[in-house]
């Protein structure tokens, strides 16, 4: 129970900082505490499992998934500052490519 | 022991945290990601995942917060003394979180009953599922990593053309 509330408590605390925070990169970083609190929730579930190698091949697989998503956001956030000299989500009101 | 293990852990997951929910300064949103990763990386070691607690570490420590930090200092330029981050804490959003948080522990609480930790498998037990009945997504996942380079290098390189 206290292993689900820590994991939950990560998600929930990462999606308030995504949906408060007004910086590109402050909401990336909410994202990835959500990643971690997701993936954190799968292994200790998992963790009693029959089966611990599976679970440990998709917590695997989703830590890839989470670095591919990281760093494609960083490489669209250093581009949007670089084109539009600002990482503020509500100064960003133009949607021209 | 292992109880006080887990909770060390995760008060410096809940520190770090709200330490990025809360700041305003940067380099301690980072270090807060950091202390979060790190945290994670310890329940993983703790629940008999040895192997994804080291990836964790190498994956997400190690590149991840490099990455960020990188990116911090690429593109954030603040004044002196002034905060560099700004939010909009409301209380709709805390009681909306509170909320979802509330659903979710009670939807989940019957997956929560038997957790133990346990051996995790093993690095040749996982190595042989990689390879055996989970190749597929393990080839994907590969495919993914390569189409995550090509995208961020068109992406960085956008505008030369």
């Amino acid at each position: 129970m206290s292993a689900l509330i820590v994991s939950v408590g990560l998600f929930c605390t990462g999606l308030y900082a995504v949906l408060t925070r007004r910086d590109l990169i402050a909401i990336l970083v909410g994202v990835e505490i959500m990643m971690a609190g997701a993936l954190l929730l799968l292994v200790m579930v998992g963790a009693s499992a029959a089966n611990g190698a599976s679970v440990h091949a998709v917590g695997l697989l989703i830590l890839i998934l989470a670095a591919s998503e990281a760093a494609v956001g960083l490489a669209l956030l250093v581009a949007a500052a670089r084109r539009l000299s600002t990482t503020r989500v509500d100064e960003m009101t133009e949607v021209k490519g | 022991m292992s109880d006080v293990v887990f909770w060390s852990l995760a008060a410096c997951a809940a520190i770090g945290a709200l330490t990025a929910v809360l700041t305003r300064d940067v380099m301690r949103l980072a270090l807060g990601l950091g202390l979060v990763l790190l945290a994670t990386a310890g329940f993983f070691a703790l629940f008999g995942f040895g192997f994804l607690a080291l990836a964790e570490v190498f994956v997400y420590a190690g590149g991840v917060l490099v990455l960020v930090l990188f990116a911090i200092m690429l593109v954030h330029r603040a004044e002196p003394g002034m905060p560099s981050l700004s939010s909009s804490h409301s209380s709709l959003v805390f009681g909306a979180c509170l909320g979802l948080f509330a659903f979710l522990v009670s939807y989940l609480r019957p997956l929560a009953t038997s957790l133990s930790p346990s051996s995790g498998g093993g690095v040749d037990a996982l190595g042989t599922v990689l390879l055996g009945e989970m190749l597929l997504p393990f080839e994907l996942a590969g495919l993914l990593l390569l189409a995550a380079l090509v995208a961020v290098v068109s992406v960085m390189g956008g505008d030369r053309r």
